[in-house]
């Protein structure tokens, strides 16, 4: 266990573009938990949605990354803000936190989640797994083939192929979850029915 | 790819120190994007190591129904706050006998 955590470290400073965004990200979340008003958590919240954003591209998936900030940066947190605002909370608003041994409690148990999901990582992969260079591929929509070289791999065109040909079912069924949601939050929202 | 997991797991455990130790129900279900953003680092990642693009199409999914979710969630809170003038999860007790 010790040599694979010794492995994940020389991994992480060997890559200062990833060890810089892992510290802003998780950083970022702490003080997001932590903040007692909910804008600064909302702010803090945007920071780490955009390490995790960069993450993304080192990940190879520039498409995802571009999306991941339009739609939880551009439209979920803008949305977090907007609603903060609309409700505009009063400190006495705010409401009671829990007690400090309940706070104990909850961060004991993620505490022990955390472990047991480092420790099988670092058990499954003790050399790090290294990621092996991205090959070029074909992808089918329908019956043509469509080459995808290696620098593209991940990127619109991949991507786009995979969800249209062989995921178009559940892109759809995602599409009637958001239509039935918009109803449900105009409704809910609505002072009268 | 295990520091990519291990960052996953961290934002994860995060979120749910936020789920769990929170009463402001804002700050809750911003926690609940933490830990769903937590997931989709892992899904990257092992799309990558795989070199499979399934985890892409995954990670578009869970976007889509945090997406809903959140929507949902934040038109409760409205509905919740015009009736009770509260967003603290201990003060809805109203079920209790």
């Amino acid at each position: 266990m010790a040599d694979a955590l010794k492995a994940v470290a020389a991994d992480v400073l060997a890559d200062p573009v990833f060890a810089v965004c892992a510290l802003v990200a998780v950083g970022a979340a702490v003080l997001m938990v932590t903040r007692r008003n909910p804008v600064y958590g909302a702010l803090w919240l945007m920071q780490c949605f955009l390490a995790v954003a960069v993450i993304f591209l080192k990940l190879h998936a520039p498409f995802l990354a571009a999306i991941h900030v339009l739609v939880y940066t551009g439209a979920i947190l803008v949305l977090f803000l907007f609603v903060i605002m609309l409700l505009n909370l009063q400190p006495r608003e705010l409401g009671q936190e829990h007690s400090r041994p309940a706070k104990g409690l909850a961060i004991g148990v993620c505490a022990a989640l955390l472990l047991l999901l480092a420790g099988s990582f670092l058990k499954a992969a003790p050399d790090g797994a290294p990621f092996k260079e991205v090959a070029p591929v074909m992808v089918g929509v329908g019956d043509t083939r469509l080459p995808i070289p290696a620098d593209d791999w991940g990127g619109v065109e991949h991507v786009g192929a995979e969800l249209f040909d062989r995921f178009i079912v559940p892109f759809e069924i995602v599409s009637v979850l958001i239509v039935v949601a918009i109803f449900g939050a105009v409704v809910l929202a609505k002072r009268k029915l | 790819m295990t520091k990519y997991l291990l960052l996953s797991a961290m934002l994860f455990s995060i979120g749910a120190v936020g789920v769990l130790s929170r009463r402001n129900l804002l700050v809750v279900l911003m926690s609940i994007e933490l830990m769903l953003n937590g997931v989709n680092v892992a899904l990257v990642a092992f799309a990558r190591f795989h070199q499979n693009l399934d985890g892409h199409v995954f990670v578009m999914m869970v976007m889509g129904v945090a997406a809903a979710e959140v929507g949902v969630g934040l038109a409760l809170l409205i509905a919740l706050f015009r009736n009770r003038r509260t967003v603290d999860a201990g003060d809805l007790t109203t079920l209790k006998g």
